[in-house]
């Protein structure tokens, strides 16, 4: 699987740097909606390293070496979690940097703010990546929309919820235990469902 | 031991089926396959690499079920280059060499340079960036440096020059050479089978005409060019196909065994005997 991963890295390191640069701006800008579109934003990149697999065909490739369906699938998750991971450290640490630099009179980063939108872009990766599995990214273009519509309307929900909560958190904390629980539900039930529809390719 | 064995392999899609595929590949040996666009070569190829399931029958690659999960590190033993080299576009040499590395157990890094270096590739220039030749040429070098016991082409040779694709052949020629080695070779330059390969397989329609030792496929026909009632005079089945020369001439494919000895007869080459059967089976 380390393979794949560095596949996709060099894939979209060079593909993407546009793209990974306004990961970045996003996680300065300040304000709940920004930081949160950068963390669920970056569960998209495997679509796309899906999506350049496809144009090369990479597949056919693929399928003729010692990849198991189970390697291919999980790397595609496990990259989507790296993505994440980056951007939710990358806005933590930058937040935190121009908030005691630049911008002093900023509130820093929510933690609880970014768990919530790292466990949102997990759901949407366990949500969406059977499906990208199933149909190919070609064929899955109206899913796209639907991962776009899922990625902004996350990203607005988690800054209300923030909004909401200014007062004592209540609705934060109250939404962050389920959003883990979810996360850690759906993925259980999606990657086994990735691996499962990825196979039937071969049949 | 046969590198390759396929028994009654049936596979259907929508307007195309391949039809109980039997066939084997001595180890050792080079076999050609040949056949028109859509007879079923890539399908077949697809099929004993395990990346298509039959839906009847079995395809047995180095002594294990393609369609079993211990297949997976049989393939550490396959090199497979395909009818296009489908490497990420964005990818260079030196990211080829290090994903494919972390592929193959037993990747060598130093052959694989030496190959690039043999085959004049650039290390940094990015893959969408090659022509199809250079392309093919680091696909060859990838499916060349893990060590692999059997090698499976698709087409490996279109798209390169002459002299490249010579040197390639001889390349595949030394591989060869160690006892264990054997080729799978499908491609529609009929020369290059006729150089390099022991056996040539025949794929029709999803149907394979024959597998037969190339030297005794040489033996066993010829070619006889005359006059068409010479041709007619001849004992039935003698005649496998035949094409007018004009002025009621002909040029036809025979069984040499079925022609009075004394009759002039050609050596056919490969691809007179597959033209021609192509022909025959096209007429029948």
């Amino acid at each position: 699987m380390s393979a794949l991963l560095l596949k996709d890295y060099y894939v979209i390191f060079r593909q993407m740097r546009i793209f990974l640069l306004l990961i970045l701006v996003f996680s300065c800008i300040p304000g709940t909606f920004y930081s949160t579109f950068a963390v669920v934003y970056a569960s998209m990149l495997p679509y796309t390293a899906l999506a350049y697999d496809e144009r090369s065909k990479w597949d056919q490739l693929a399928a003729m070496m010692p990849y198991s369906a189970r390697d291919v699938v999980l790397s595609k998750y496990v990259f989507g979690w790296i993505s994440v991971a980056i951007a939710a450290v990358g806005t933590f640490v930058l937040q935190t940097i121009l908030s005691f630099v630049w911008l002093s009179d900023v509130t820093g980063p929510s933690i609880p703010v970014i768990l919530l939108s790292v466990c949102v872009a997990v759901c949407i990766l366990d949500i969406t990546l059977p499906l990208m599995f199933r149909f190919g990214v070609e064929k899955g273009r109206l899913l796209m929309f639907f991962i776009i519509f899922l990625v902004c309307a996350s990203a607005g929900g988690i800054a209300t919820i923030e909004q909401s909560s200014l007062d004592g958190g209540f609705y934060l904390s109250f939404s962050l235990v389920p959003a883990v629980i979810a996360a850690a539900v759906l993925t259980a039930v999606s990657i086994p469902l990735a691996i499962r529809l990825y196979g039937r390719r071969s049949r | 031991m046969n590198a390759i064995e396929l028994h009654h392999v049936t596979k259907h899609f929508p307007g195309f089926t391949l039809q109980d595929l039997s066939l084997a590949v001595p180890s050792g040996t080079i076999c050609g396959l040949v056949g028109e666009n859509g007879a079923g070569k890539s399908t077949t190829i697809r099929l004993l690499m395990g990346a298509l399931r039959p839906d009847g029958g079995q395809c047995t690659v180095l002594g294990t079920d393609a369609a079993s999960p211990e297949f997976l590190s049989v393939k550490e033993d396959i090199g497979v280059v395909l009818d296009e080299a489908y490497f990420p576009e964005s990818l260079n040499a030196l990211q080829v060499g290090a994903v494919m590395a972390r592929t193959y157990r037993r990747w060598d890094g130093k052959q694989y340079q030496t190959y690039l270096a043999r085959f004049g590739l650039p290390e940094k220039k990015q893959f969408k960036d090659f022509s199809r030749g250079m392309k093919m040429k680091l696909a060859i070098a990838v499916a060349l440096s893990h060590s692999p016991r059997l090698l499976v082409l698709d087409e490996a040779t279109s798209g390169l020059d002459p002299i490249v694709r010579d040197e390639v052949l001889e390349i595949f020629n030394e591989f060869t050479r160690e006892e264990d080695h054997s080729i799978l070779l499908s491609s529609h330059i009929l020369s290059d089978l006729e150089k390099l390969c022991d056996y040539i397989a025949f794929l029709h329609q999803g149907r394979l005409l024959f597998c037969d030792e190339k030297d005794r496929l040489l033996e066993e026909y010829a070619i006889f060019v005359g006059t068409a009632d010479q041709a007619d005079s001849l004992q039935e089945g003698a005649v496998v196909a035949r094409e007018s020369s004009g002025f009621g001439g002909v040029r036809c494919l025979v069984k040499r065994a079925l022609v009075p000895a004394g009759w002039e007869l050609e050596r056919p080459t490969v691809e007179d005997i597959v033209l021609f059967l192509v022909k025959g089976a096209k007429q029948q």
